[in-house]
C-alpha cells in the first residue's frame, strides 16, 4: 500500500520548478504524492492531508518568508486531529544568509521533524521519509 | 469590461481609479495633479528614460542589482550603499511577496516584526504599506534613477504609489506578472490591470513625464526558449504601446550558451522595431539582460563565475542594462555587502568589454533568423485567435497552450510545452505541446536534441530536463547523466 504525503509551496510564494521535481521524484520513489501547489495557506496542507489520510506534509519555502508562514502549523494540525504527523520544512527558509544551525532549531521548535537547506537532494528527504515511516 | 487592446479613454481610467485608490488607506494621498508637478521636478540623472536613452547612445552597458528589505530607514541605508560602495548605474526597489498578492495586512505583520527582530522579515520593500509620503522619502535620499521591481499580478495602486513618488519606471506586465507570479489569477484580469498600469504611464506622459515601463524577460527563469520569452516581450511591448507608453525597455534572461544569448537579444530589438513599426507605435526601445535566473551555485566563487559570465554576454550582445545577481543567491536574499559585490564583479568585467561585440558569424546569424522564424510562428497564431486583437488572442493563445511558459505555477498555462539543451547548451523545444512551429522549425529542434541524447548514450527524455535545471547549480551548463 502506497503512503500517501502531501507537498506544497507555502505563503504567498510561487516558486513552482522545485515543487514540480519533487512532485515527480517522490511519486517515482513510490509515494502517492498529494501536491496542493504553490501559494498555499496552511489550512490548505491541512485539509488536503485530512481528505487524503496522509502520513507526512512536506512543506516548501523558497521565499524567505517561512519563517511567519510556517508558524502555528504544528498546533494547527494538533487541533485538526492530526496528532504527530510527520512535518518536513526546506527550501530558503529565512531573509537572509543566516546560520543554518539556528534556522533549523528555530524550525525544530515550531514542531516540524526535518528540516533542509537549500540545495537539498530530493534523494535525501526521500529516505529520511521512508526511514520515519517505516517503508524500505 | 470586456478586454480589448485598445487605449482606455480618461474616462474609463478614472472611474477604474476611484475603485484602486480605495484599495487600501495609502490610497488616498495619490493626487495626479500634485503627482505630475512633482514628477517634474526630477532632475535628468534621476530620470529612468534619460539615462537609459544616454547608455543607448553610448553603446555602454548598465549595471542594476535588486534590492528591498522591509523597513524605511534599512532600505534607504541598503540602496544609498550599492549607490556609494557598489556602484550601481540604476537602483532597484525589490516589493515583498506579500504586496505582490495585495495582502497589504500581512505586511503590516511583517513589518512590525521586523522592527522587533532588528531583522528584515520580509523579502522586500512593502511601498504601499508605506504610501507616497516614505516612497518619496526613499527616492529622495537617493542619487539615482529608481525603479520598482516586483512580480504583481494587480500592481495598480502599487504602481500609482511609485510613480507619484518620482520612480520613473515600473517592471512588470500582465502576462509576465501573472504566469510566473500566480496560481488563480486569469490572463484576461492581469492583462486588463495593467492596461491600467500602462495608461497610467500614457497619462503622465501626455502631460509631458516621461516614466519607462519594463515587461519582465526571465518569465519563470528556467529553461525558457529564446523564442517564447521574446513572443511575450513582444506582445507585452504591444500592449504598453496603445496604452500611450513610449520609452519601453525589453528583457530576456540568459539562458547561458553565449550565440543564442546574444543572438537572442539582436532578434528581440529587430523583431519588437518591425511590429512597433507595423503598428504605428513610435517608441524608445532599450534592452535588459538578465544574470542566469536558474539555481546557482552555493560557492561563492563558483556564484561570481556565472554572474561574470552574464555580464559578458550582455556586453557583448549590447544590451542596455544587466540585472545582477549575487554571490549569496543559493541561499536565498543577500546581505548589502554581497549584493554590491555581484554589482563590482558586473561593472569590472562589463568595463573590460565597453565597446566590443560578438560579431556576426554564420553561427550567430542563424540563431538570430531560428529565433525570429519561431517567434514570428507564436506571434502569427496569437493575432490569428484574436482576430487581430493582441489582447484578446493572449488569452486564447494560453487557453490553447500557444503560448506556454515551462514551470510556471498558473493554472491558465497548459504546462505542455518542454525545453532542454542542446548539445552545445543552446536551450531548445523538447516537446512543443500546442506552440505552434513549422515542419522545418520543429524538425531542427528535434534533431539537435537527438544529437546530445547520442553523445549522452540515452533517450530524448524528461529525466534531461531535470538534469539541466540542476546543472549550473552543481557547476556546468548541460545536465549530463554522471559518468
Amino acid at each position: 500500500m502506497k503512503k500517501t504525503i502531501v507537498l506544497g509551496v507555502i505563503g504567498a510564494d510561487c516558486h513552482a520548478v522545485g515543487n514540480k521535481i519533487l512532485e515527480h521524484a517522490f511519486t517515482q520513489a513510490g509515494f502517492n504524492v498529494i501536491n496542493i501547489g504553490v501559494l498555499s495557506p496552511q489550512e490548505d496542507f491541512i485539509n488536503a492531508a485530512i481528505e487524503t489520510n496522509a502520513e507526512a506534509i512536506l512543506v516548501s519555502s523558497l521565499y524567505g518568508h517561512g519563517e511567519i508562514d510556517c508558524r502555528g502549523l504544528r498546533e494547527k494540525c494538533d487541533e485538526a486531529g492530526l496528532k504527530d504527523i510527520l512535518l518536513y520544512v526546506g527550501g530558503n527558509l529565512v531573509v537572509g544568509k543566516q546560520d543554518w544551525n539556528s534556522v533549523e532549531q528555530r524550525f525544530k521548535d515550531m514542531g516540524f521533524n526535518r528540516v533542509y537547506p537549500p540545495g537539498t537532494s530530493p534523494d535525501t528527504a526521500i529516505n529520511d521519509l521512508k526511514h520515519d515511516l517505516g517503508v524500505e | 469590461m470586456e478586454l480589448k487592446n485598445k487605449k482606455l479613454s480618461r474616462d474609463e481610467f478614472l472611474k477604474i481609479r476611484e475603485e484602486v485608490l480605495n484599495q487600501w488607506p495609502t490610497g488616498r494621498d495619490v493626487d495626479l495633479e500634485e503627482a505630475a508637478q512633482y514628477l517634474k521636478s526630477v532632475p535628468d540623472y534621476k530620470n529612468f528614460c534619460v539615462k537609459l536613452k544616454k547608455a543607448k547612445d553610448e553603446g555602454i552597458t548598465l549595471a542594476q542589482p535588486r534590492a528591498g528589505v522591509a523597513l524605511v530607514d534599512a532600505h534607504i541605508e541598503l540602496l544609498k550603499y550599492l549607490q556609494n560602495e557598489g556602484g550601481a548605474d540604476l537602483l532597484p526597489s525589490t516589493i515583498d511577496s506579500y504586496t505582490r498578492q495585495n495582502r497589504y495586512s500581512e505586511c503590516e505583520v511583517g513589518i512590525e516584526e521586523s522592527k522587533k527582530a532588528g531583522r528584515s522579515m520580509l523579502n522586500g520593500f512593502p511601498a504601499v504599506n508605506y504610501g507616497v509620503k516614505e516612497c518619496r522619502r526613499v527616492y529622495e535620499s537617493l542619487e539615482l534613477p529608481l525603479q520598482a521591481r516586483h512580480g504583481t499580478p494587480d500592481s495598480r495602486l502599487l504602481s500609482e504609489i511609485i510613480h507619484a513618488s518620482g520612480w520613473t519606471s515600473n517592471e512588470g506586465g500582465g502576462i509576465s506578472y501573472n504566469i510566473p507570479y500566480a496560481k488563480s489569477v486569469s490572463v484576461e484580469k492581469s492583462l486588463t490591470d495593467w492596461q491600467y498600469c500602462d495608461r497610467l504611464v500614457g497619462i503622465y506622459e501626455e502631460m509631458g513625464i516621461h516614466i519607462n515601463r519594463e515587461p519582465f524577460g526571465p518569465l519563470t527563469g528556467t529553461l525558457v526558449p529564446p523564442s517564447m520569452s521574446n513572443a511575450v516581450a513582444i506582445i507585452e511591448g504591444l500592449l504598453a504601446a496603445e496604452q500611450g507608453v513610449k520609452n519601453l525597455t525589453l528583457g530576456y534572461g540568459q539562458c547561458g550558451n553565449l550565440i543564442q544569448d546574444v543572438a537572442a537579444i539582436r532578434a528581440l530589438v529587430e523583431q519588437a522595431e518591425e511590429y512597433f513599426k507595423e503598428y504605428g507605435y513610435d517608441i524608445e526601445l532599450t534592452t535588459v539582460f538578465h544574470q542566469w535566473m536558474g539555481g546557482f551555485p552555493a560557492d561563492e566563487s563558483k556564484a561570481f563565475g556565472v554572474i561574470c559570465t552574464g555580464s559578458a554576454a550582455a556586453a557583448l550582445a549590447g544590451a542596455t542594462k544587466v540585472i545582477v545577481k549575487t554571490p549569496h543567491e543559493a541561499v536565498g536574499i543577500p546581505t548589502k555587502e554581497a549584493n554590491a559585490a555581484g554589482i563590482k564583479a558586473t561593472k569590472q568585467t562589463l568595463n573590460l568589454l565597453r565597446g566590443q561585440r560578438l560579431p556576426l558569424s554564420k553561427e550567430l546569424k542563424d540563431e538570430i533568423e531560428l529565433i525570429k522564424a519561431e517567434t514570428k510562428c507564436i506571434i502569427d497564431e496569437v493575432l490569428k485567435l484574436g482576430k487581430g486583437d493582441i489582447a484578446v488572442g493572449t488569452v486564447k493563445a494560453f487557453e490553447a497552450g500557444v503560448l506556454d511558459i515551462p514551470f510556471a505555477p498558473s493554472r491558465y498555462n497548459a504546462g505542455k510545452m518542454l525545453p532542454a539543451r542542446d548539445n552545445n547548451g543552446a536551450v531548445r523545444y523538447l516537446e512543443f505541446g500546442n506552440v505552434p512551429m513549422n515542419k522545418e522549425i520543429r524538425d531542427y529542434n528535434r534533431k539537435l536534441l537527438e544529437e546530445r541524447a547520442k553523445y549522452e548514450g540515452r533517450d530524448v527524455s524528461f529525466q534531461m530536463v531535470v538534469d539541466d535545471i540542476f546543472a549550473v547549480g552543481r557547476g556546468v551548463l548541460i545536465g549530463r547523466p554522471e559518468k
